[in-house]
């Protein structure tokens, strides 16, 4: 079991993160965390937001783009960045989560889109594994 | 993977991968740069990603990448896919997130011995006028209607509304308005984000600088344009904001169910397309269309800003405070152009990814004014480094589909600038050569260091080199003020 959720993978202009979880609901998860990190301080943000997710898409990579892009809008919508994640229900076509978060003290970057650059998620002997490449 | 030794070396500049290399390939690939760009060009995915781009259906002559190339996704930056309108197909990759990112040049009639008493004024007066930073509102709030009448009409929507000029629109790529933009083919979330930008300068590498001219390289074209050693001048780096975002996101999901109804090979979904004829195809034109016209608005508010600024400081202190504008160009744009292919004039969607429009003298589509010499090309260096203005040469139309580059390009990433520099040991710096700085983040600001891109002037001397766009006037920055 890997201690860390993700780590950041270089890229010449933009942002990579390689992501890990021991099933869908986890990898969506740290995918989530991995991207809130690049947003701001996670550890200063107090929740008091909460959203309700309800997502499907056609395909499990544009299932993940989706999730992530959802929360960029909703945080940016809202000013807020989201921070822990229940994901009740994670199939390779639907899913469903409640996110909470609240404001941002100090923003790090800004995220301007999820991309599908060297977005593929693989099955591995702990789980599942993607990088998720995000355009500042 | 392709390494240096499968290019071939046509001159100086010159190195191009046969389509042979790999069996998806449609055409060659084509690396313009002097030897130490390409070397540079290897230490990334810009020429695995530029094979991928030599794929697309309908793409004509070569897939192409400018010195200032580096890695993007789905297309390289400082990437030109030239694809023929009738056959081929158009991508939101190609175009990239922030549509119609460009520069615009803005000329005083003053030098800096007259301006340098005022200057840390006029900074925070630009500061003040120009909205820049993360989500910040822009100048202009505008409602629904509104918003369809300036994603339709551009910068003709600003010259009604009193944000313009006439003269600023006739010195504005495309008059300001790409034909064609359908507000109804923007989703609602796009339009939501779009009520608040307008006139707002963002964050990321978006910039505005004061500079100063420090030398002329053509003279005649220096004249045409209006610009002169000494001259302090004003260069805005902006895009579509949320807007742009927003239509490409939600495009590069769209079209993925495109890629199959058309049964279209690709090697990255992050090239995700659709023949440009299809309803898909007119679809992404018609929405793109409208955030390019979004941002051509955008950068005419933030220059009204800027003339704002420069009289509040200096109405009644100096002899003239006017801000003429000099050109504004897009570097991520997909639009149609007539070019000659094999002897033929062919009608071509021409993709512009982190890439300049550089026409040459005479083309009808360069301003009056200017056409004796050529189209003006603005190319921003990195913070505190140097920019110049070239102007487009015939030559372009030969070698790169009337194109040039757009700035430095970057060589590392945010991560290890960040971790290499202080944004505040930064700013210490700048402001010790001479240079004011006003930032909203500090951490941004490390992440824009100088040692994160190339030499701007070693891409600027290969363009010049080449002979596609000729060095006209070097500008250096007196004050930046980044989001």
């Amino acid at each position: 079991m890997r201690e860390n959720r993700f780590e950041e993978v270089e890229h010449t202009a933009d942002i990579a993160i390689r992501v890990w979880g021991a099933d869908l609901a986890e990898l969506f998860a740290n995918a989530a965390y991995g991207m809130a990190c690049q947003l701001t301080e996670v550890e200063d943000v107090e929740l008091g937001t909460t959203e309700q997710i309800d997502l499907r898409a056609p395909d499990v990579e544009m299932l993940l783009v989706n999730w992530l892009s959802e929360l960029l809008y909703l945080g940016e919508r809202e000013d807020v960045a989201f921070v822990d994640f229940d994901l009740s229900e994670v199939t390779p076509h639907t899913l469903q989560a409640v996110v909470r978060g609240g404001p941002i003290s100090e923003h790090r970057v800004h995220i301007k889109a999820v991309t599908f650059s060297q977005l593929n998620i693989v099955k591995t002997d702990q789980g599942y594994e993607t990088i998720v490449v995000f355009d500042v | 993977m392709a390494n240096k030794r499968d290019f071939q070396r046509l001159d100086e500049y010159t190195w191009e991968l046969p389509k042979g290399h790999r069996d998806d390939m449609r055409v060659p690939v084509r690396l313009y740069a002097d030897s130490e760009l390409f070397d540079a060009a290897f230490g990334d995915r810009t020429v695995e990603q530029l094979i991928n781009t030599s794929t697309l259906p309908g793409i004509v002559k070569y897939a192409m990448a400018l010195p200032d190339m580096h890695q993007g996704y789905g297309f390289p930056i400082g990437g030109v896919a030239a694809i023929d309108a009738s056959s081929g197909v158009i991508s939101p990759g190609g175009v990239g997130y922030d549509i119609n990112c460009g520069v615009r040049l803005l000329a005083s009639n003053l030098d800096w011995e007259e301006v340098e008493p005022f200057r840390d004024d006029l900074m925070s007066a630009l500061y003040q006028s120009c909205p820049s930073g993360l989500g910040g509102d822009g100048r202009v709030r505008v409602n629904k209607r509104e918003l369809d009448q300036l994603l339709s009409d551009g910068a003709s929507w600003a010259l009604k509304q009193g944000l313009a000029r006439q003269e600023d629109v006739e010195h504005t790529e495309e008059r300001g308005r790409l034909p064609g933009a359908d507000p109804s083919k923007v989703g609602q979330r796009a339009k939501e984000r779009g009520l608040s930008q307008v006139g707002s300068l963002g964050s990321g590498n978006h910039f505005l600088e004061l500079d100063v001219v420090t030398s002329v390289y053509d003279a005649d074209a220096a004249d045409a344009f209006g610009l002169r050693e000494g001259q302090i001048v004003v260069q805005i780096h902006c895009g579509s904001r949320g807007f742009g975002h927003q239509v490409c996101d939600d495009y590069v999901k769209n079209l993925q169910s495109a890629v199959n109804k058309y049964n279209i090979n690709l090697p990255n979904r992050q090239l995700v397309c659709a023949p440009i004829e299809s309803p898909e195809g007119q679809a992404y034109y018609g929405a793109m269309a409208c955030a390019v016209n979004y941002a051509f608005v955008n950068r005419q508010v933030l220059a009204m800003g800027a003339r704002e600024a420069f009289e509040r400081v200096l109405a009644g202190k100096v002899r003239d405070f006017d801000l003429r504008q000099i050109y504004d160009v897009a570097h991520n744009i997909a639009k149609f152009e007539e070019h000659q292919v094999n002897g033929k004039s062919t009608r071509l969607c021409i993709h512009r990814k982190g890439a300049t429009r550089c026409f040459p003298p005479d083309h009808e589509a360069v301003p009056a004014d200017y056409r004796d010499v050529g189209q003006p090309v603005l190319v921003p260096g990195s913070m505190g480094t140097a920019s110049y203005v070239l102007v487009g040469q015939q030559k372009a139309m030969e070698l790169t589909f009337g194109s040039t580059c757009h700035g430095a390009g970057r060589t590392m990433s945010r991560t290890s600038a960040r971790k290499k520099v202080w944004g505040h040991d930064l700013r210490d710096e700048l402001e010790a050569s001479g240079i004011a700085v006003r930032a909203s983040s500090m951490k941004g600001l490390a992440e824009e260091a100088p040692l994160a891109y190339k030499d701007v002037s070693r891409v600027v001397e290969t363009v010049h080199g080449m002979g596609i766009a000729n060095k006209v006037a070097r500008l250096e920055p007196l004050g930046v003020m980044k989001g």
